[in-house]
């Protein structure tokens, strides 16, 4: 099997900007200058808005109209970290049973490993053209560009991923990849792409999405999917959309390839059924998307369509060394996308500003999962710790703590610029001395004085300034709690 | 490449570093699925009015649209009104023998383009064929072999003459199913999944089983909710009541 090759060694004709993306970032630019971007992004804040007020909206309403939605979550909370306390005995489990079922299964350890493996797959079906559904793993992986080097063609079938596709972008929410775009644009994308007229109406290019893509449906060789879940007793695959384009990729081409991160194995029909209830209600507000579509192994004897051959990948790139790690809890994850439709961070400055393939609360633990603590010294800042996402989490993952954890570490590490852990640092070593922590409001009253305006300070100098720059910082009181409250225990 | 075994050894590697976060089981299953779904079904023959309620209501919400006959007889007169409404002539259905009912010269008495699938496996020539006519077809008629009352969801198992793309490829799905399908929650219709699953050579244990809960749906342009995406843009039931 050949290895494919690293990103920055290849050339050729079809290489675009963003091909040299396979293992580095996505952008250059830092942080704070694509969230700043971001920010002044009109028409990105106003979709921003009513999208996520959307989501949010309908998701309340479902939840509110299920009373036991509680106690489920709380279930499907204890079936996560029961699964991973046997991860092993599940994926043997799984593995066993997906054989049994006439489907092979395949181990990568890394993302290079992942993409040699499916390039290895279709290069043995002589595979041309490939349909894929929606996969936040093939993303991660950046399975499409490694496909299309191989001389291959893929096409995205999510009519949200397809217009990213065209648009040769990347997906800014975990599950509408292009509430970033506006009709308007692509109709013109269409237009350019098609080489027709077409009207900035989502029905008309909807229509003609389904048009183009049932062709391309019915002509590959080839379908790749993630999947929602692994039931480890049946071998099952467990696939959720709305569109159907799931149902295409794993009913008309004569491969199916599904490629899934290790945590994704569930034990049983019953756990399913609890996810079930609980996943699309989390993501769009749903019961039940449109379709859940259960896949055991390839064509039956007496079926007449379906794919001859069926290959499940388990893919481990970076999340089992979490077992252990303090990102262990991030592997329960649904992908849902509830914990970025409630994240003011998110809600300011959208997926791309996240640099990455996971935007969002949860997004910032994986890139730490799947590239590194120093990846996310900007980003785990990224937060105002609000506790948010952990509450709407249908599977509730302390996502703050973590945070707070990754912050913990970069201070540790001296990852963090030094400025910053002098400065944690000073605070530390204030607070463990309640004597001169008492001291320290008088102090900080005199240093104020010249920057306070009606109580609140909004510029301050040099390098304290980059606060202020964005926002403004209350004013220390002119008598603190603590100055209050031992001038009430005086008078008692 | 990494073997099974080395994948697995590091799995084991670090699971042995760590007790996990708390004490924590998975779903309790039902010891014997066959008698549970035995229980199940015994409630629900008399339970089922209020189960066929609730999934009209359900499926209604989703833009369903519930139509209820006598007999399978009648199936193709429902189907034809709607078909003229929509200008469709083309139509696929599962074979006689899945239905459990030969609508062949019904649906052609009423003036449309039947091809009943096959129940046997046919050669590539003739399967390039049925592909062909299935690409074409304006509109699928299936069984259901769960109707959940809860969510308006229609579960189907491909299989011998039940093809997976019959209810996927046309615009107009049309399942029809009678009281056998129901059930009234997504925790008995697990029930039954386990019960499909108990015995491996069960026909019912696979290839695909779909949940299908209204038509196929987007929202992926300006969130403006658009059907018929890639599947059907309408989905009827049809409820046989004999």
């Amino acid at each position: 099997m050949a290895p494919a090759k690293p990103a920055l060694e290849r050339s050729g004709p079809h290489l675009r900007e963003e091909d040299t993306l396979l293992s580095a970032p996505v952008e250059s630019r830092s942080f704070p200058e694509r969230a700043a971007g971001a920010t002044r992004d009109r028409f990105l804040q106003q979709a921003l808005t009513i999208a996520t007020t959307r989501f949010v909206a309908s998701r309340d309403e479902v939840f509110a109209a299920f009373p036991q939605g509680d106690a489920l979550r709380d279930r499907a909370r204890q079936i996560k970290e029961a699964v991973l306390q046997r991860l092993d005995h599940y994926l043997e489990q799984l593995t066993a049973n997906v054989e049994r079922a006439g489907g092979h299964v395949h181990f990568a350890t890394t993302a290079e490993e992942a993409r040699a493996i499916i390039l290895d797959i279709a290069r043995r079906n002589q595979v041309k053209l490939i349909v894929k559904g929606k996969s936040m793993a093939a993303e991660e992986i950046h399975l499409n560009e490694a496909l299309e080097h191989a001389g291959m063609a893929v096409a995205e079938t999510d009519l949200g991923e397809y217009i990213i596709q065209l648009a040769h972008e990347r997906p800014s929410h975990i599950i509408a990849p292009a509430i970033h775009k506006t009709k308007a644009q692509i109709a013109d994308l269409f237009a350019r792409e098609l080489r027709r007229e077409v009207a900035a109406d989502p029905e008309v290019i909807t229509r003609l999405a389904r048009g183009t893509l049932r062709e391309k449906f019915l002509q590959a060789d080839m379908g790749i999917t993630g999947a929602n879940f692994a039931v480890a007793d049946t071998g099952t695959i467990v696939l959720v959309t709305n569109e159907g384009n799931g149902r295409m990729v794993t009913s008309l081409p004569r491969v199916h390839v599904a490629l899934m991160g290790v945590e994704k194995v569930i034990p049983s029909m019953t756990d399913l059924v609890i996810f079930l209830q609980i996943l699309a209600r989390s993501a769009t507000g749903q019961k039940l998307s449109s379709y859940t579509t259960l896949v055991r192994g390839p064509r039956r004897p007496t079926e007449l369509e379906g794919p001859q051959e069926l290959h499940l990948v388990l893919m481990d790139n970076g999340r089992v060394r979490q077992l252990a790690g303090t990102l262990r809890e991030a592997l329960y994850c649904l992908r849902c996308g509830a914990c970025l439709n409630v994240c003011p961070v998110y809600r300011q400055i959208g997926g791309h500003a996240y640099g990455d393939t996971y935007p969002g609360p949860i997004g910032i633990l994986m890139t730490a999962m799947l590239r590194g603590t120093p990846a996310v010294k900007d980003l785990a800042h990224a937060s105002s710790l609000c506790g948010a996402c952990a509450e709407v989490c249908p599977v509730r993952i302390d996502i703050p703590r973590m945070l707070i954890e990754l912050r913990e570490h970069l201070d540790r590490e001296k990852i963090a610029p030094w400025p910053e852990r002098l400065l944690f640092k000073a605070c530390g070593w204030l607070l463990g001395r309640p004597a001169l922590y008492r001291l320290a409001a008088p102090l900080a009253r005199l240093g104020q004085a010249p920057f306070v305006r009606d109580g609140r300070i909004r510029s301050l100098p040099s390098f304290f300034g980059r606060w202020t720059r964005t926002r403004d910082l209350p004013a220390v009181a002119a008598r603190t709690f603590g100055e209050r409250w031992a001038a009430l225990a005086r008078e008692a | 490449m990494t073997t099974r075994a080395e994948f697995m050894e590091r799995v084991r590697r670090e699971m042995a570093r760590t007790r996990g976060l708390f004490p924590a089981r998975v779903a309790e299953r039902p010891a014997d699925p066959m008698t549970a779904a035995e229980l199940v079904r015994r409630q629900l023959a008399e339970r089922w009015p209020q189960a066929l309620e609730r999934f009209r209501q359900e499926f209604e919400r989703l833009s369903g649209v519930f139509h209820a006959v006598a007999s399978p007889s009648e199936v193709p007169a429902v189907v034809g009104r709607i078909a003229r409404e929509r200008s469709a002539r083309r139509l696929i259905t599962w074979s006689a023998s899945a239905l459990g009912a030969d609508l062949g010269e019904g649906f052609r008495g009423e003036g449309l383009d039947a091809v009943a699938m096959p129940d046997d496996p046919v050669d590539e020539a003739a399967a390039r064929e049925l592909r062909a006519i299935n690409a074409a077809a304006e509109i699928g008629i299936t069984g259901a072999d769960l109707a959940i009352g809860e969510t308006g969801t229609l579960v189907l198992v491909s299989g011998r003459g039940r093809p997976r793309s019959t209810s996927l490829l046309p615009e107009y799905h049309f399942a029809v199913f009678d009281r056998r399908a129901l059930v009234e929650t997504l925790e008995q219709a697990g029930v039954m999944l386990e019960a499909w699953h108990a015995d491996p050579a069960d026909p019912m244990s696979g290839g695909v089983i779909n949940f299908i809960t209204g038509p196929s749906r987007t929202a992926d342009i300006e969130l403006t909710l658009t059907r018929g995406v890639h599947g059907p843009r309408e989905v009827h039931a049809i409820f046989v009541s004999r």
